[in-house]
């Protein structure tokens, strides 16, 4: 490490998580960590010198592991990233007794939301199950966001916005799924996994997609033994002179091809349609067709993993090949597609379509139990419940793009607005 | 491995200056356009630090000895009314963001540090092996606290300027080989006679002796 590089570290004691490599629940220590934008120091528990030189000892206690040592000197043994959250003080208690605005989920959308409406004077909240910033969080580069001709990174963009969501005077209630919405008078009351209640006049779901299961045997054994979903922020580092594949053909997996390049000796990218054109952007595809050590594989499917306690090769099949390919993989990062993220609305009468995605506007009083209420139709971004709205990648029909969601949450205030003058007391 | 200060020149560079030394020296600063506080312990320089910062301000804490021994480090990385920096900057990726690290290090809000040495004319010395932290204090930064211990005051830049070479430097040395594994060097030197913009740059002098 340079002089420079101390002089960006923190002087003050860091978070020390110890842990094996190979542990899904280290991974999501460490993944929680990182999009929460919080620095701390990794210690593999398989080299006895990094453990000495942290613990003072080399005999670890298996069963403790992951161990994280919090910066005030407390451990938790066993650690949960729950019990990692609340022993750095990230889970606060709603300040307020009722909002004008709750909003599910603080990626781009509901960033956006929150920004815009705090600063016209919404009481507003966020819920957000991880971190903020979502997919586009966790994204190394964003170079077609409007204002930032050299690019910003998910998530210094994610940073930003939160701090001035934050002035405005929005609270972000971190670390806690969204388990329920219902209608109370005319507001709604959601639910968060720790029981919190929260009060809004009106909610806004901005909680975006999850990345779509691969369906390969062998996935879930490996989730964090060198298996990931997304880009894998933390891991870069871990990358270093590694094998990396990635799958998908979307800009987060583009971005995650240029990303590993840095770090890894080779990064394979497997799409299954016959070039990137179909869904990449086309500054990416110029980036990722220009990188030495990273290749692209058209038609491509991961069919088999081989493995003994984390990942060693992805085995492909590509085209009409007959027989598959056996690639040496160090970690697979699985970037395609997504699935809606709705898990809140369950039960709440949200209408989605076929695949999942809420339905809003004119459609949403159309679609099968709808039952929309009211003599006017929904707005353009409400739901089939009033004072309920989408935005982002989340609604059904928005353009999966980063600046579109910050489109959709930022036009959903205005909604919003009339919504509670139509309902009374804006 | 450069030499300790022998017991000369730590007699010379150590001893508290008097009130009257302060008072002169602190006539000086503000002449220079930078505005002098007086603090009579570490403690107080703390709260008024403390004071001068805004919740929420961004704020990068310069390494310095005197900043962690009196908990002002502590103050800006853990107590969570700011933005540190350090802590920003630590968890960025040094080959993806290295422009974002840039341009986050060069201009913050606030830049909390120490000096070298202060001489009674008024004009700071910093010594810095990397560099990277002087940018700021000249013009990046938005806001500049210093906290500078009373044994620190010295009779002009000539004394400052072995102050650094003979006094601060052997101990720097031996520091950053201590926490970084590669020896120091005194690779820049910033000397600000005067501060241009007004009411920017905020000297505390604490009658302690703090840091080197």
């Amino acid at each position: 490490m340079s002089m420079f590089d101390y002089d960006a570290r923190p002087v003050t004691p860091l978070l020390v998580l110890v842990g094996d490599t190979a542990s899904r629940d280290a991974y999501a220590i460490r993944d929680f960590l990182s999009r929460n934008g919080y620095p701390f120091e990794w210690v593999d528990a398989g080299r006895p010198d990094a453990v000495r030189a942290v613990m003072g000892v080399t005999d670890l206690d298996l069963s403790a592991l992951p161990l994280c040592i919090l910066p005030d000197g407390s451990r938790l043994s066993a650690a949960t990233v729950a019990q990692v959250a609340a022993g750095l003080g990230m889970v606060a208690a709603p300040a307020r007794p009722e909002y004008d605005l709750m909003i599910a989920g603080a990626g781009p959308a509901g960033l956006a939301a929150a920004v815009n409406a705090a600063s016209e004077g919404l009481r507003t909240v966020m819920v957000e199950a991880v971190a903020p910033g979502g997919q586009a969080g966790t994204t190394s580069m964003i170079e077609n966001y409007l204002g930032f001709p050299n690019g910003i990174s998910g998530s210094e963009l994610a940073t930003r916005a939160v701090v001035q969501a934050r002035r405005f005077g929005a609270e972000l209630l971190l670390a806690r799924p969204l388990t329920g919405v219902r209608s109370d008078g005319p507001g709604y009351v959601a639910e968060l996994a720790d029981g919190t209640l929260i009060r809004g006049r009106a909610v806004l779901f901005a909680s975006g997609v999850e990345w779509r299961r691969l369906d390969v045997p062998g996935v879930d054994d490996l989730l964090g033994a060198g298996v990931y979903y997304g880009a894998g922020p933390s891991e870069a580092l871990a990358c270093t002179d590694s094998q990396v594949v990635v799958v998908g053909g979307g800009n987060s997996a583009g971005q995650a091809v240029v990303r590993f390049s840095r770090y890894a000796k080779q990064v394979t990218l497997l799409i299954r349609g016959r070039d990137l054109g179909a869904s990449m952007s086309q500054y990416l595809i110029d980036q990722v067709s220009a990188i030495p050590n990273a290749e692209v594989r058209e038609q491509t499917q991961v069919v088999g993993l081989e493995a003994d306690d984390r990942l060693r090769a992805v085995i492909v099949r590509s085209g009409d090949a007959a027989e598959p390919v056996r690639l040496p993989a160090d970690a697979l990062f699985i970037c395609i597609g997504g699935a809606p993220r709705t898990d809140g609305a369950a039960g709440t009468g949200l209408v989605t379509n076929t695949a999942g995605y809420l339905v809003t506007g004119s459609d949403a009083a159309r679609e099968p139990g709808s039952n929309w209420p009211l003599p006017r139709e929904p707005l353009p971004l409400e739901t089939n419940l009033p004072g309920v709205f989408a935005a982002g990648d989340v609604r059904c029909g928005s353009v999966k793009r980063c600046s579109a969601a910050i489109g959709e949450g930022s036009m959903a205030v205005a909604l919003v607005h009339r919504r509670l003058a139509e309902a009374g007391g804006d | 491995m450069v030499a300790s200060p022998d017991a000369a020149v730590a007699a010379e560079f150590t001893g508290l200056a008097s009130d009257e030394r302060i008072a002169n020296t602190a006539a000086a600063l503000e002449r220079n356009g930078i505005r002098p506080l007086l603090a009579a312990t570490a403690a107080d320089a703390r709260r008024l630090v403390s004071s001068l910062l805004p919740d929420g301000a961004e704020v990068y804490n310069n390494t310095s000895q005197t900043l962690e021994s009196i908990g002002v480090a502590d103050d800006i990385e853990r107590s969570g009314r700011y933005q540190p920096l350090r802590l920003r900057l630590y968890r960025m990726d040094r080959e993806m963001q290295q422009r974002e690290m840039r341009t986050l290090a060069a201009s913050p809000d606030y830049v909390v540090g120490s000096v070298h040495a202060l001489t009674e004319g008024g004009s700071l010395l910093i010594a810095s092996a990397s560099g990277s932290q002087l940018g700021p204090l000249v013009s990046g930064a938005g806001q500049v606290i210093l906290i500078i211990g009373a044994q620190k005051i010295v009779p002009d830049v000539a004394a400052g300027m072995r102050r650094i070479y003979e006094y601060c430097y052997p101990l720097e040395d031996a520091r950053a080989r201590r926490a970084y594994g590669v020896p120091s060097g005194v690779n820049n030197i910033l000397i600000i006679n005067k501060a241009v913009a007004p009411g920017r740059v905020t000297a505390i002098i604490v009658n302690e002796r703090l840091g080197f």
